[in-house]
């Protein structure tokens, strides 16, 4: 969708984070999804080897 | 008795923490309770409120629990603590929840004509889901901080080559055909196009704009550092563009903090070659003698008084001229006010607010400290202690790593304000309430709580602004009858607000 399609019918929201976010936008009954998100496994693994890495004191 | 528990690998976002914790603390015995994602700046805010964190095996995607109670209640909240979790307590009653996809991909099939995505996440994680978007073809509304310059160039270039745009970082107020995403106002929807640096700068001006009877029907927000050298503009050129050839759109707006040299010039010689009527407010800047199409202003409201006055075909020297007048009698009034004290203190949790309180604040009095000082040298050796003259932007990522933005919880500006009300030394105490989607529901409420019962026998003076409308979730009306039952002085404007309080403190700090 270009910038173009936005400003002529959007907003229609894809939202990641905050949910009051999305709540606010349902509740104008703005079009809006919300992603469950979660960080990225890949991203936790490697933070697990860091802490091993500093002998589990990762503070 | 302060215990904590880390629960591996479970994301919530600040929003949940914050309402789990506020639910805990309704139960009796709970003294305190904490729920953070174990970031090292929200283990170190923990361990100043006591918690034992030394050792803590936590990583930034494990959630820390910690609660101040007997201990023999600790195992049972901590359950209550879970059941929240899973089961929020203010969901009550509502129907069971629809589909909630994982995965931008898994949006993309329930709203396959989605046009934007809104991204709120922990900045070392927005920019990849922020490029994942684009290259599904979506514009962005990048909310998060802590994204870096890098990122934010890589991502707007992207988004320039492939006809979208990226609006951020940073980035929280946006408005597209007169709804808003992030924080934004009830306001009308009208012929006037906005792109803004700033997201309260935005608030405000269309807040200005509603009072007056005028509409927006785009605000496209494009984060601070847009209009700096580094990222040239992207953003910001982009958006002007698409705002002159959009024939509805009789006045196009460009709002901010003053840009670097070279982008000034960008921006302005596409706004005279833009083929309508257009505005800059540059906060700050010296005045500049306005053209027949483009008109200077350097302060918020009267960005949009000379708007409305375009609007109505009036003459915008003359309804600028009306604007100072005013502003001479709030002046005068300030100065004729009573309070004790010789130092002004702003406290702000509108960033832009702060800024422009700050540089009306300059032109009365001498010297002024801050967190982000309008002038090189004046920066607070310490945030949270500030001194003589000080502006406080609790805005600021300082105070944001890992925590709630001070417009959804100011619970933090809110103790603040009442430490800084108890130092014999502070004369007046300015400050802003931001209403709209996204704050906080009864900001007024939390001010007033933190104010009443103060030992000090005598002043300071309270000086506010409620930047929001009638048609706000929190209702303009009532929280200004909150605050002014309380004693606060409530004025009209972020601007108003500042004279007075600037005014009534000149001629004190000698003393």
């Amino acid at each position: 969708m270009s910038m173009k399609k936005l400003l002529k019918d959007g907003p229609k929201v894809i939202n990641m984070g905050m949910e009051q976010f999305y709540i606010d936008l349902k509740a104008r009954e703005v079009p809006a999804v919300r992603v469950d998100w979660k960080p990225p496994l890949a991203d936790r693994e490697l933070l697990g080897k860091l802490k091993k890495l500093r002998g589990g004191n990762f503070v | 008795m302060k215990r904590l528990e880390v629960v591996k690998g479970e994301y919530y976002d600040s929003v949940t923490l914050m309402l789990v914790a506020k639910e805990l603390k309704k139960i009796e015995g709970v003294a305190e309770a904490t729920l953070n994602m174990a970031t090292e700046a929200n283990l170190h805010i923990m361990k100043t409120a006591g918690f034992e964190v030394d050792g803590v095996n936590a990583s930034p995607d494990d959630l820390i629990i910690g609660i101040d109670c007997p201990g023999e209640l600790f195992d049972g909240l901590m359950e209550t603590a879970r059941s929240y979790l899973s089961s929020p307590p203010w969901k009550g009653g509502e129907e069971p929840s629809e589909y909630t996809p994982r995965t931008l991909e898994g949006a993309l099939s329930v709203l396959p004509e989605a046009d934007i995505a809104l991204i709120s996440l922990p900045g070392r994680y927005a920019a990849a889901e922020a490029m994942k978007a684009l290259e599904r073809g979506l514009n962005v509304m990048l909310y998060s901080d802590n994204v870096s310059l890098e990122e934010e160039i890589e991502l707007k270039r992207y988004a320039s080559r492939n006809g979208l745009i990226v609006m951020g970082p940073d980035c929280g107020t946006v408005v597209i055909n007169g709804e808003g995403l992030g924080f934004s106002n009830a306001c009308p929807v009208g012929p006037v196009g906005i792109v803004s640096a700033s997201g309260t700068g935005l608030q405000e001006v269309m807040v200005q704009l509603a009072r007056r009877g005028a509409g927006v029907k785009h605000g496209l927000g494009t984060g601070g550092r847009d209009v700096k050298s580094a990222v040239g503009g992207i953003s910001s050129l982009i958006a002007i563009e698409a705002l002159a050839n959009d024939p509805e759109i009789s006045v196009v707006v460009v709002i901010g903090k003053p840009p670097s040299t070279e982008v000034r010039e960008k921006l302005v010689q596409t706004l005279r070659s833009c083929g309508k009527q257009s505005v800059t407010c540059f906060m700050g800047e010296s005045p500049r003698k306005d053209e027949p199409q483009l008109k200077y202003t350097t302060g918020l409201e009267e960005c949009a008084t000379v708007v409305v006055a375009l609007l109505d075909g009036k003459d915008a020297g003359k309804a600028r001229e009306d604007l100072m007048n005013e502003y001479l009698k709030i002046e005068a009034l300030g100065r004729k006010s009573e309070t004790s004290g010789r130092f002004l203190r702003g406290l702000f949790t509108g960033g832009t607010l702060c800024y422009e309180a700050e540089s009306i604040a300059r032109r009365y009095l001498e010297s002024i400290y801050g967190n982000n000082p309008l002038k090189i040298g004046m920066k607070l050796p310490d945030s949270l202690k500030p001194i003589q003259n000080s502006f406080i932007d609790y805005g600021e990522d300082e105070f944001t790593q890992g925590k709630l933005h001070p417009m959804i919880d100011p619970s933090f500006r809110t103790g603040q304000l009442k430490m800084q009300s108890e130092d014999p030394s502070v004369a007046v105490v300015l400050f802003d309430v931001v209403l709209g989607y996204g704050s906080a529901p009864d900001p007024s409420s939390e001010v007033v709580g933190a104010i009443k019962g103060l030992e000090r026998k005598r002043g300071p003076l309270y000086v506010a602004y409620v930047c929001g409308t009638s048609g706000d979730p929190q209702c303009l009306e009532r929280q200004i009858a909150i605050l002014k039952e309380a004693g606060v002085r409530v004025f009209e404007s972020n601007a108003r607000a500042s004279i007075f309080a600037a005014a009534a403190t000149v001629g004190r700090e000698r003393r």
